[in-house]
């Protein structure tokens, strides 16, 4: 991992460069109108919500751009004969992801700080997100992969927004009443990552809580082979095969 | 120090094999130009020796060892040179080259290479800002950047004016000179002509043809000298064969009687060869 810190600090670079920290500002902004208008001082409930939404289809997406911006410039090209392994160069792309993630849970956090109450931990939170944002930036990746044109990635995105995100926000809003269906949420990823968010407020036994985060580290590690295992065939593809 | 023995590969999508069985050894320190037709294999080839493509038939031995044993630390030696843009285009040429160089153990001077091409004081500008000579004047250089050993440059003069596609002959050259190797990809026989050592033409995914330029065109060529004269007020033109020339008396008359016009040995032209020996028409 010796290129690690210039590859990531490339990444970040081009983030700028390209309008993605840019992009990531304004939906936090979006997030800061939705708890502004609220008329809920505790925001807390509310805040794991948005972060949810966002450490999720927000990451999957980022990973998307950064890879499609890549292929149409033809800079991976240049990226695949440098000395530099696929474990770099995914890690790199996945932990630039995460800092966008962060950006929003900063602002986020601090204008909720300030101007409405707010009982969760930042620290824990950050973490959560931190976990769940590099988890679906794996997923992301595995989409770009499977996608051909950005459309195609956006399409995918959606399918796996109504298919595991969707059910996971109507049981947490409580639309979802049936106790067979709440406990098969319990097998998919996205359960896992609402849980884990909404335990940097408390109230949530610790022994679970290790629980989903171990099931997203695993996840995690399992995504990472996935995705170096089919960055060959993808690289081979971009290079014109 | 490369020695391909029998290289296949064909595209997943493809029925038939691209390479069908390609030998070739480039030796160190010489510019190797790799030509054929479109099509053909050329780039296939290059992607094979470069590691990007990795399900191949056959062997390749580099430095000694068969090329599947190195690791990503192959690319600290090697550059290369694409014929399209690859670089970030929202970031500055110099944020670019800045970039690649972090990820090499030893790196060139990209100023002065910027300035031997031209670069130098549009470094801070963004890529997307250039024009398209100046992004395959950005690829040169990023090509150069690790100080490599080996240069595979895939029509790096294609695009450019006459001024900027002799600089950077002129830098292959040196490169060359300075113990460098280079596999040479282009269309262009006037870049050939003017830099290979050694040319292989491709023809139906293997070689066809390999030598130096000057034994492909002696061995293609007629053996006769074209002489145009002028005699007695009249023009005539009349054609020798080029072994026991010392010694043709008609030839040694018109040397010494007549006024010389034109001379030419009949050697051919590698754009020649390479209608004749692929089959396909230069560009």
């Amino acid at each position: 991992m010796r290129n690690f810190p210039a590859l990531l600090a490339g990444e970040l670079q081009r983030m700028v460069k390209y309008s993605i920290f840019a992009a990531g500002l304004v939906v936090a902004l979006l997030w800061i109108g939705v708890l502004h208008f609220t008329d809920i001082e505790d925001v807390s409930g509310l805040f794991v919500l948005l972060l949810f939404v966002d450490a999720t289809t927000m990451s999957i997406l980022y990973a998307g751009v950064t890879v499609f911006f890549e292929k149409q410039e033809g800079s991976l090209k240049s990226l695949l004969v440098c000395p530099i392994s696929r474990l770099e160069h995914v890690s790199s792309k996945v932990c630039g992801n995460v800092v966008v993630n962060l950006q929003t849970v900063v602002l986020l956090y601090l204008y909720a700080w300030y101007f409405k109450e707010i009982s969760l931990s930042f620290w824990a939170l950050a973490a959560a997100v931190a976990l769940v944002a590099f988890f679906h930036a794996l997923v992301g990746l595995v989409l770009t992969y499977y996608s051909e044109t950005f459309t195609d990635l956006l399409m995918n995105m959606m399918k796996y927004a109504f298919l595991l995100m969707l059910p996971v926000l109507l049981d947490e809003i409580g639309v979802i009443q049936n106790a067979l269906v709440q406990n098969l949420l319990y097998a998919i990823p996205t359960r896992a990552s609402m849980t884990i968010l909404t335990a940097s407020g408390g109230g949530i036994d610790a022994p679970e809580v290790w629980l989903f985060a171990g099931y997203l580290i695993v996840g995690s590690a399992g995504l990472l082979w996935l995705v170096l295992k089919k960055f060959d065939k993808f690289a081979a593809k971009e290079s014109g095969v | 120090m490369f020695e391909v023995r029998e290289l296949a590969f064909r595209y997943p999508q493809n029925d038939e094999n691209t390479l069908r069985g390609l030998s070739f050894s480039i030796k160190e320190g010489e510019i190797f130009g790799l030509l054929g037709p479109s099509g053909v294999g050329k780039t296939t080839t290059q992607k094979v020796m470069v590691k990007i493509l990795t399900d191949y038939g056959g062997q390749i031995i580099y430095r000694g060892e068969d090329l599947r044993s190195y690791g990503r630390d192959f690319y600290q030696d090697v550059g290369i040179g694409f014929e399209m843009p690859v670089h970030f285009s929202k970031l500055s040429a110099e944020e670019n080259l800045a970039f690649f160089r972090n990820l090499y153990r030893k790196t060139a001077d990209t100023d002065e290479l910027m300035r031997r091409l031209g670069l130098y004081q549009d470094k801070d500008k963004k890529v997307a800002e250039f024009s398209k000579g100046m992004k395959i004047r950005l690829n040169f250089v990023r090509a150069l950047l690790n100080s490599p050993k080996v240069l595979f440059l895939d029509e790096p003069t294609m695009g450019l004016d006459p001024k900027n596609a002799r600089i950077i002959k002129g830098m292959i050259k040196e490169f060359r000179d300075d113990g460098g190797t280079v596999l040479l990809t282009t269309h262009l026989m006037n870049d050939v002509d003017e830099l290979c050592d050694r040319v292989a033409f491709m023809a139906e995914g293997k070689i066809a043809e390999i030598d130096t330029p000057k034994n492909l065109k002696l061995q293609h060529g007629l053996r006769r000298v074209d002489v145009e004269y002028e005699k007695n007020g009249e023009v005539k033109a009349e054609s020798f064969d080029l072994d026991g020339l010392g010694e043709d008396e008609a030839f040694l008359d018109i040397v010494k009687n007549t006024r010389i016009i034109t001379i030419h040995s009949k050697e051919t032209t590698l754009d020649d060869i390479f209608i004749k020996v692929t089959g396909v028409e230069t560009l």
